[in-house]
């Protein structure tokens, strides 16, 4: 096993950190349970040092030795002053970002249950070579050997894969926190090339907060004449109101805002409760983000790009889930927007890749197919009853064990379609076979493995094998997986819109075998009783027998036959009882019905059993 | 309908089981083998991540659910203390009803495993605190003065910390300027 290399986000406000595994770059979480880690380190009386979440729940009470976006102050002579227990220390912005790194560091030895050592860490692509020194120096201090320093947005690239696309031009859009960055970068023969960097270093999702608390407070001074601003408590409460709002809004159209008890005057308490509309909320904001767009043509003015020239948009930082954000971006560049991968994470995940890539990791791993769309063969009613799942990860094999739905039936035909649809012919049929020389046995009897196996290539093998003669048949499907994308799509569509309707058809199938297989255990039990059963019981179940059978041959609807099967299977098991009291009387053990429990789940044709393991 | 090259057949199973005593067994043949094992396990085990992950989902979702009919009782009750109110205007029955439903609530977070953190007069903890505010008062520094939201851990996590206001000790010398 190689030594894991991880990749860290070193952000100004939040840093994460990631790792590949399995060829899939996951995010670990800290020893707080959260993806991402304030980058925040405070220093308390006592000589405790905090990092993250609690460094910055103290910071109020602590402000002078509590640090913040030390990131800003990276490759420059800055030092941070600190004076605990009344002894002052000096510290470097390198040792202070060392120390934010130390706890990702130990926070991924924690998850992974190991010693790191070595590490990947990004930075913003306009950081200077002192800039990047500096960061490679925190790494060394924190105990890691930095095997990389590599860009924010071309990390954020190598997320979305896009070194793997020549001649591309990308533009990243990355709203974080407190920052705003821009980059031009273009990518050939799998080496991105910095074009351009613009950006606003006192820009993010905190502003969007501001607004709508600003909003919130002037509306409650408006209502109830109190000025909230000298309430910490009511403040924080409006923070964090704001913030829920806020990302409500990327979801839906509007959102309430409810604080009851916000605070109270002498004519008793006050509620604050306020609908926000998303377009009132983009209302607000508009200047930011008009803001952002400008830069963005600044930053394609210096990389002498238009926006037509723009092959891929890779959107970074939690403010990019604001819908209005994409909707200026997508109105101002024609290019591909790449939002899929959750935008706080998606620096870190590129640099866990470079860092697989760094470790050979990549290289060794063989990314395997996944089936596209689920593998199933028509059993009785004709019902897809499934084998292989979609999104199943190739090469596999599966087997299912089905059975006769006649008496005495000689063959099996195996139909393998492909597709998400309860019934059979609804779906793409790839082939079908026969299975032949199956010995006259009652229906249900027969055990048919019918095995799917699905070699690397995505090459169906399909065998079908009596197991009490193992006589086989199989057939070969080249091109089981070779669909493209819009008819994999359309047939995924197609199965949703039919849901429904699907559901409804295949109810019905299954309750028309259950009716099937009711009808033929009835006969066979009438049959092996012979004598035992009286005469009038006997032309009861008869008729009833008649009757389910009519409903079968007819139109009858799921209730009908439902209704059919309840009233045999009562009759009949009253029959069964009272040749089973007599058997018992008279130790009479001659009926050899080997199993013939009447169970609901029968498929017929080929019964569906129950295990499916190889 | 499309089918792909299509052979039925009557003979055994495709994939060959590992050959039993065959000498003449040719080099590049087991190397081949080797690799389908590899990448039928490397399959196997992506798959096992997605049934896990998806387990986990349901699992997740299960959880939401089982706590959600422990404390739709007391939306339950809300309701009927509004519609009691409502109707009869009795106030005292009013707050009796919903002084009830707390009890009912705290009794479920209790069960839950949930308590309150205990902050007023405390020493400031930002494992279990959140400081809003630093003011001068007759308490040592770093007291937990004001208590402006109660907080709760569980099982030994802080689920949410209290928000407090902390002393920084009697008023004296202005506190440097960063």
């Amino acid at each position: 096993m190689k030594e894991k290399i991880i990749g860290i986000d070193l952000g100004t406000t939040n840093s994460c950190v990631a790792i590949l595994e399995g060829g899939k770059p996951e995010v670990m979480n800290n020893a707080e349970g959260e993806r991402v880690t304030p980058s925040v380190v405070a220093f308390t009386d006592g000589g405790e040092r905090l990092v993250g979440r609690l460094a910055k729940r103290q910071a109020i009470t602590n402000p002078t030795n509590t640090i913040a976006s030390i990131k800003r102050k990276m490759g420059t002579d800055h030092r941070v002053e600190i004076s605990t227990d009344g002894k002052a220390a000096t510290y470097t912005p390198e040792q202070i970002s060392a120390m934010i790194l130390q706890k990702m560091k130990e926070d991924a030895e924690a998850h992974l249950g190991g010693k790191v050592t070595k590490a990947v860490i990004t930075v913003p692509a306009y950081f200077n070579d002192a800039q990047r020194q500096a960061t490679k120096d925190a790494g060394k201090i924190a105990g890691l050997e930095v095997m990389r320093i590599i860009n924010e947005p071309t990390a954020a690239s190598l997320a979305y894969g896009l070194d793997k696309e020549d001649d591309q031009t990308i533009l990243v859009y990355d709203l974080g926190g407190g920052t705003f960055d821009v980059s031009v970068l273009e990518i050939g023969e799998g080496v991105f090339d910095v074009l351009s960097t613009d950006g606003d270093t006192q820009l993010g999702g905190d502003d969007f907060d501001q607004r709508v608390i600003d909003w919130l407070a002037d509306e409650f001074r408006k209502d109830t004449g109190i000025d909230l601003s000298s309430d910490p408590s009511a403040m924080q409460r409006l923070k964090d109101a704001a913030e829920a709002a806020k990302k409500e809004l990327s979801s839906r159209m509007e959102t309430t805002i409810n604080l009851p008890y916000l605070t109270a005057d002498a004519a008793g308490p006050k509620h604050l409760e306020k609908k926000l509309s998303r377009a009132k909320f983009e209302g607000m904001i508009d200047d930011l983000l008009q803001r952002t767009i400008r830069t963005v043509d600044g930053a394609l003015r210096e990389a002498k790009k238009t926006s037509d020239d723009i092959d891929q948009v890779v959107l970074v930082g939690g403010s990019t889930r604001i819908p209005k954000v994409q909707e200026l971006i997508s109105s101002r560049i024609p290019g591909k927007i790449n939002r899929e991968i959750n935008p706080d994470e998606v620096v870190a995940a590129g640099a866990a890749i470079q860092a697989g890539v760094l470790s050979g990791e990549v290289d060794e791993i063989v990314l395997l197919d996944v089936t596209p769309l689920t593998l199933s063969i028509e059993t009785l009613g004709s019902v897809a009853t499934p084998l292989i799942e979609r999104n199943t990860t190739i090469p596999t094999e599966k087997t299912k064990t089905f059975t006769t739905a006649e008496d005495s039936q000689p063959a099996v035909e195996i139909h393998v379609v492909q597709g998400e649809r309860k019934m059979a012919a609804d779906n793409k049929s790839l082939g079908k076979f026969q299975l032949t020389g199956i010995p006259p046995a009652p229906r249900g009897i027969p055990q048919i493995d019918v095995t799917f196996n699905i070699d690397a290539d995505g090459i169906l093998h399909v065998t079908a094998k009596d197991k009490a003669t193992s006589k086989s048949a199989s057939i070969t499907i080249q091109d089981s997986s070779r669909l493209d994308d819009a008819e994999i799509e359309r047939m995924r569509g197609e199965a949703e819109e039919h849901a429904e309707e699907d559901k409804k058809r295949s109810e019905l199938a299954e309750v028309r075998n259950q009716a099937d297989q009711l009808v033929y255990s009835a006969e066979k039990a009438l049959s092996d009783l012979g004598e035992k059963v009286d005469g009038a019981k006997r032309s009861e179940i008869e008729d009833q027998i008649r009757r389910l059978r009519e409903k079968l041959d007819g139109e009858a609807d799921i209730a009908e036959l439902r209704q059919g099967i309840e009233e045999l299977s009562k009759a009949s098991q009253e029959v069964a009882q009272q040749a089973y009291q007599q058997t018992q009387e008279t130790g009479d053990a001659s009926t050899s019905g080997e199993g013939e429990a009447t169970s609901d789940e029968d498929d017929g044709d080929y019964i569906d059993a129950e295990y499916d393991e190889k | 309908m499309i089918d792909g090259e299509k052979k039925t057949e009557n003979a055994q199973p495709m994939k060959a089981e590992p050959p039993a005593t065959e000498e003449a067994r040719s080099e590049p043949l087991e190397a081949q083998d080797l690799v389908d094992r590899i990448q039928r396990l490397q399959a196997e085990f992506e798959n096992y991540k997605k049934r896990v992950a998806r387990e986990t989902g349901e699992r997740e979702e299960r959880a939401v659910d089982r706590f959600l009919l422990d404390v739709l009782p007391l939306h339950d009750g809300l309701q009927l203390a509004f519609e009691n109110h409502n109707r009869d205007h009795d106030a005292d029955a009013f707050v009796s009803g919903v002084e009830r439903i707390f009890a009912h609530f705290e009794q479920i977070l209790t069960g839950h495993g949930v308590a309150q953190i205990d902050a007023h007069g405390q020493v400031f903890d930002p494992a279990l605190h959140e400081a809003l505010m630093s003011l001068t008062s007759d308490q040592e520094r770093n007291v937990i003065v004001e208590v402006f939201s109660p907080g709760y851990v569980r099982n030994g996590r802080t689920l949410r910390p209290s928000k407090v206001g902390v002393s920084q000790g009697p008023a004296q010398a202005p506190e440097e300027e960063e």
